[in-house]
């Protein structure tokens, strides 16, 4: 707030001295200029003053207007309205000097009004322009700040340790940071289309595909582990994350890309993997040795007591003289030693054969289902698609769910294994359907290279394996379990690869 | 077939715990004219051996609580010289190896035949005879040593070490009269032909000679 000192004189100024002095100022040069004037013109020149007037008005306002018209009245009549030199007024110049003032009052207000409009208006336009100029300030302060974080963020994803990507909704490569332009030797403009995807291991590249694209699909945020080759064309094992930028609305606008690095991680957990499939293969032959010994213990004892109690007959049959009933006792011995022998045997035979597994109704197509989410993976790694045709209306089934998904299992897998080196189209077929009444038949088909009739005779022995590492027990095991269930197991030839049957009988 | 002459009290101690294996083989021995104890447990058969019980024992070494190899190691401990048959089921290698190191004179894997237990049983027997043959001799020389004098046996002593009358009279202060008497009394006491045959039983028994071990035999 102005103190009130300094505020007096401010008004004394602005509406005391200041129009005084305009109006004295205009009304002078008037009175100046009209002495000469009135000799060239006839009879009471007084036009110069509304020019002084109008002067006041537009220059000091209301009240330079104002004062400048008294003064001029002033002037006129004591100079220029007989009589001369006098203030008063002869009687015929009265019409005038009234006009004369009605006049200076029209144009003090009508100037001094003007002026003021044009003044708000451009006081207006100054105001505005003011504004505009604080906008553009402000708009240029923020782009800059913009452009400053932008290239902060930039620094920042160049200066991570980490591989970053962005794309396009459409899954064009925008962007790639340093390090990964550094990793794979090229730039985001070297990656557009298919060679994308030529930084991905083979063997990984079909994985990384289709996750990509289904979450390009479903707008979700994906992760997948992918072997990505570096400039010096080694792989190292990359964890893929792939995050959706996402507008207001919700609508996904960009796609960023990291790739972590998780070779060592892999490496360890390979290696892990390895010495855990190492101990339980080891475990299972160590336990399988270790049954086949106390089996073959079990089995040897009544053996050699057999042959034990044999000589014995023998020689007391061959004693002089014969001992009959000597040799008759080893003889009994020898057939409760036959006996025992026998029943080791089926006691081994039993233990295999479990009678007492559970059964519950078992819808085969879930378990079908379940099997194919669970190789899904594996297949897709392994460049075998999984083909489903699932007959409708199956009776369930009273089986062991657990034991059947095996079986399931090691077909699928034994399908899969058999097309590892095959170079055509690699398709395992899964299919179920009802067989006859009350029967449910599961086809396991594959590509591969198939069986010779040598092959197929032994199949499903135990022991019996083609390949390099295999135990020989899988489909021994499947035709164990098959057969627990009432049911058969089979393979035939078909053009394309092999095919394994298996039915089951719904029981009511 | 070739029967191995029985002795009234030769023992096979059978150790099996499988009561057929047991009969059976007791049943065979039988036949061949053989006297035959069976245990079902290592630990029983040890509770009843005793040393002089001639004979030997045919072992399984797969047995529940104490096994043949533990039995056989602690015969060995209490200085047992009962010869050892290892039967094994199956041919454990290992196992044999070291039941044939600790002193088993054979091993038989079941099945086996006849002819194998019988020279095995056979071999054992001798074995065990000419050891208790072999400890029969020794002590009869300890007892004789025993019976002698101390005097008698310093003179032993010296005169194993093939010193002559006149040296051992020196050696030992004595007349060489005193000494031929003593000498004689030695080779009595101990049965001896001839100083070669006395050297031979002090070797065997152990028995020091020399002029330097006088005070052990003061």
């Amino acid at each position: 707030m102005v103190p009130i000192g300094k505020q007096l004189p401010h008004y004394a100024w602005q509406y005391g001295l200041k129009p005084s002095v305009i109006a004295g100022i205009f009304v002078l040069v008037a009175l100046l200029w009209t002495f000469p004037l009135q000799h060239v013109i006839a009879y009471p020149f007084v036009f110069l003053f509304f020019g002084a007037i109008i002067g006041s008005a537009w220059f000091g306002g209301l009240v330079a207007g104002s004062i400048a018209t008294v003064m001029s009245f002033l002037v006129v009549t004591f100079f220029f309205i007989p009589p001369l030199y006098s203030m008063s007024i002869a009687k015929e110049s009265r019409s005038f000097v009234a006009a004369f003032v009605s006049c200076a009052i029209v144009i003090t207000v009508v100037s001094s009004v003007r002026k003021r409009a044009e003044v708000a208006i451009r006081n207006a336009r100054d105001e505005l322009e003011d504004r505009v100029q604080e906008r553009t300030a402000e708009l240029q302060r923020s782009n800059l700040e913009i452009l400053e974080r932008e290239r902060q963020l930039r620094l920042l994803t160049e200066a991570i340790p980490q591989q970053i990507w962005s794309a396009s909704t459409a899954g064009c490569i925008e962007y790639c940071n340093r390090d990964l332009t550094k990793h794979i030797g090229k730039g985001a403009d070297e990656l557009q289309g298919e060679a994308f995807f030529r930084i991905f291991h083979s063997e990984d590249v079909a994985l990384f595909r289709e996750r990509w694209h289904s979450a390009r699909v479903s707008g979700e945020s994906f992760e997948v582990p992918a072997r990505i080759r570096g400039a010096n064309g080694t792989y190292r094992w990359f964890l893929v994350r792939g995050i959706p930028q996402r507008a207001a609305d919700g609508e996904v606008m960009r796609w960023y890309g990291v790739h972590i690095d998780i070779e060592d991680q892999q490496r360890a957990q390979q290696r892990l993997l390895l010495a855990q499939e190492d101990l339980s293969r080891f475990t299972r032959m160590t336990s399988l040795a270790e049954m086949a010994a106390s089996i073959a213990h079990e089995l040897n004892q009544p053996l050699a007591a057999l042959v034990t109690d044999a000589s014995a007959c023998r020689r007391w049959l061959s004693a002089e003289p014969a001992n009959i009933a000597k040799a008759s006792a080893a003889a009994e011995r020898v057939i409760h030693d036959g006996t025992r022998a026998s029943a080791v045997v089926s006691r081994v035979r039993s233990l295999f054969s479990k009678a007492d597994h559970v059964r519950e109704a078992t819808d085969l197509n879930r378990l079908i289902l379940d099997l194919a989410r669970l190789l899904r993976d594996d297949a897709i790694r392994r460049g075998v698609s999984i083909e489903l045709q699932l007959g409708e209306n199956l009776p369930p089934l009273k089986v062991d769910p657990v034991q059947i998904q095996q079986v399931l299992l090691n077909l699928a897998t034994n399908g899969m294994d058999a097309m590892a080196e095959s170079s055509g189209e690699r398709v395992l077929k899964i299919s179920s359907g009802i067989e006859g009444a009350g029967t449910v038949k599961v086809d396991v088909q594959d590509r591969g290279r198939g069986f010779d009739e040598n092959t197929k005779a032994r199949l499903f022995e135990p022991f019996f394996t083609t390949k390099l590492e295999g135990t020989g027990m899988g489909l021994a095991i499947c035709r164990s379990i098959i057969e627990a269930h009432d049911g058969r197991i089979w393979a035939t030839q078909s053009e394309g690869g092999a095919v394994f049957h298996f039915v089951l009988r719904a029981e009511q | 077939v070739k029967t191995t002459a029985s002795r009234s009290d030769e023992t096979v101690f059978i150790v099996d715990d499988d009561p057929d294996i047991r009969a059976g083989l007791s049943d065979l021995l039988d036949s061949a004219g053989l006297r035959t104890r069976c245990f079902p447990s290592a630990e029983e058969f040890f509770k009843s051996w005793n040393a002089a019980m001639p004979g030997c024992l045919v072992l399984d070494v797969r047995l529940p609580g104490m096994t043949g190899m533990e039995l056989q190691s602690k015969l060995a401990e209490v200085g047992a010289t009962i010869p050892v048959i290892i039967m094994t089921a199956h041919g454990d290698v290992p196992m044999v190896r070291k039941a044939l190191k600790a002193g088993a004179v054979e091993f038989l894997e079941k099945p086996f035949q006849d002819e194998e237990l019988l020279q095995a049983v056979d071999q054992a027997f001798s074995v065990d005879r000419a050891r208790r043959h072999e400890d029969a001799i020794l002590n009869a020389i300890q007892a004789r040593i025993a019976s002698l004098s101390d005097r008698e046996r310093e003179v032993m002593k010296l005169v194993t070490a093939g010193l002559l009358n006149k040296q051992i009279a020196a050696e030992l202060n004595l007349s060489e009269i005193t000494v031929k008497v003593y000498r004689r009394h030695v080779m009595d006491g101990m049965q001896a032909g001839s100083v070669a045959e006395l050297v031979k039983m002090c070797e065997r028994a152990g028995f020091p000679s020399g002029t330097d071990g006088r005070a052990r035999y003061n």
